[in-house]
């Protein structure tokens, strides 16, 4: 898992300096495999199947003048799925919770999968709620201030999104990676800590543990 | 991509599913095929390949004999777990009986292409499937077409 770590570094210097770990829940159809998809490859995908599992992509984003390589962990939201994906959530420096402003039900779960993300998360992990498909203004089922509300009242940064147009979905995970990188700064957030879900790479070739949940040594693979 | 591939699973993870599949066992003769499937899920991501294999034979069991509405998710991690412990062609196999029900599934298709750099790595590439690889590939298409038709 640790394309990061060890062997390669040598060889080859890294083009970024820090590791993010991100998650991304929510419940299904709400369009979190899309905005991955639309962050990671700049494309819309009109008819998507239900994620199985999990899925991961990576982008290397810049943010405060610093490279930074972001991975991104998409989970499932189908029920079935969820014992498993709460494995993921470990280590994660960012969690990006989604709901679909076209579907009230989707919203009112948030509470759920909030008590989760703070159950499984550190307390520096940074929270960041996202209203998607903010381009279905006629079908709009909850208002932006009554979710801007939502996130005041529990601390979470929030943005509207659309992953079908594009609009703010850089902004969401760049928004995200700014918080992270200032409690890095401040001192908030221990790099040494184990599950900070922050990697530093010029010094640290061997801490993986964020990423490979436990702590096994992983050969380099180059992705 | 490969992250999918070597991602492994938190130990105390394994053992909650592992306890969760077997108390359903003592207490209900046999697991839900929820347990089951989560308690697979945990042994393909495991770091020992004899704990993978055991959710190999997990997943099977529950290709032929469950829910009909989660073949898909039998497949693709008999795909994950016979890929993590080198067996390409096999994964190769589950992973189109995966795209008979679902074409050009992404996951799918994503899955196929970080396995086949695998066998390029490992200079697999070009070897012959062998007979008993294609009979069993044959088999699986097959339930595959039956699935997609009942639709
Ligand atoms: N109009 C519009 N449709 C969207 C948007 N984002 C996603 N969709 C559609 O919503 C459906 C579900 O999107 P997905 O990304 O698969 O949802 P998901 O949250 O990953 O669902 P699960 O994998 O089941 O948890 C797809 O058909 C998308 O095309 C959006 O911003 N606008
Ligand atoms: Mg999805």
């Amino acid at each position: 898992m640790a394309s990061a770590s060890s062997s390669s570094s040598s060889v080859t210097p890294y083009n970024y300096s820090y590791i993010f770990k991100y998650i991304i829940i929510g419940d299904m159809g709400v369009g979190k495999s899309c905005l991955l998809h639309q962050f990671t490859e700049k494309k819309f995908m009109a008819d998507c199947p239900h994620t199985i599992g999990v899925e991961f992509g990576t982008r290397i984003i810049e943010v405060s003048g610093q490279k930074i390589k972001l991975q991104i962990w998409d989970t499932a939201g189908q029920e079935r799925f969820r014992a498993v994906t709460r494995s993921y959530y470990r280590g994660a420096a960012g969690a990006l919770m989604v709901y679909d402003v076209t579907r009230r039900s989707t919203y009112n779960h948030l509470s759920s999968w909030l008590t989760d993300a703070r159950n499984l998360t550190n307390p520096n992990t940074v929270i960041f709620l996202i209203g998607n498909k903010c381009d279905l203004e006629a079908q709009r089922d909850v208002t932006y201030e009554e979710a801007k509300q939502f996130a005041e009242e529990n601390g979470l940064a929030f943005l509207e999104t659309s992953a079908k147009t594009g609009e703010k979905v850089e902004d969401a995970f760049a928004q995200a990676a700014k918080h992270i990188f200032q409690s890095i700064q401040d001192g908030s957030l221990d790099l040494n800590a184990a599950e900070s879900g922050v990697q530093h790479k010029p010094s640290g070739g061997s801490k993986s543990h964020s990423l490979t949940h436990d702590s096994a040594p992983k050969e380099s693979c180059n992705c | 991509m490969d992250y999918l591939l070597e991602e492994t699973v938190p130990m105390a993870d394994l053992k909650k599913f592992e306890s969760k599949y077997n108390d359903e066992i003592q207490t209900q003769g046999r697991a839900s095929s929820t347990a089951q499937f989560e308690y697979a899920w945990c042994l393909v991501r495991s770091k020992y390949s004899a704990d993978i294999r055991k959710g190999i034979l997990l997943l099977e069991d529950l290709f032929k004999n469950r829910d009909e509405s989660a073949k898909q998710d039998y497949l693709y991690y008999l795909a994950i777990g016979n890929a993590r412990i080198k067996e390409y062609q096999t994964s190769l196999k589950y992973i189109r009986a995966l795209l008979q029900i679902q074409p050009g599934n992404r996951q799918a298709t994503d899955l196929e292409g970080v396995v086949k750099k695998k066998m390029e790595r490992d200079g697999l590439v070009g070897m012959a499937v062998v007979g008993g690889a294609t009979l069993a590939f044959g088999a699986l298409v097959g339930v595959g077409i039956a699935l997609a038709k009942s639709k």
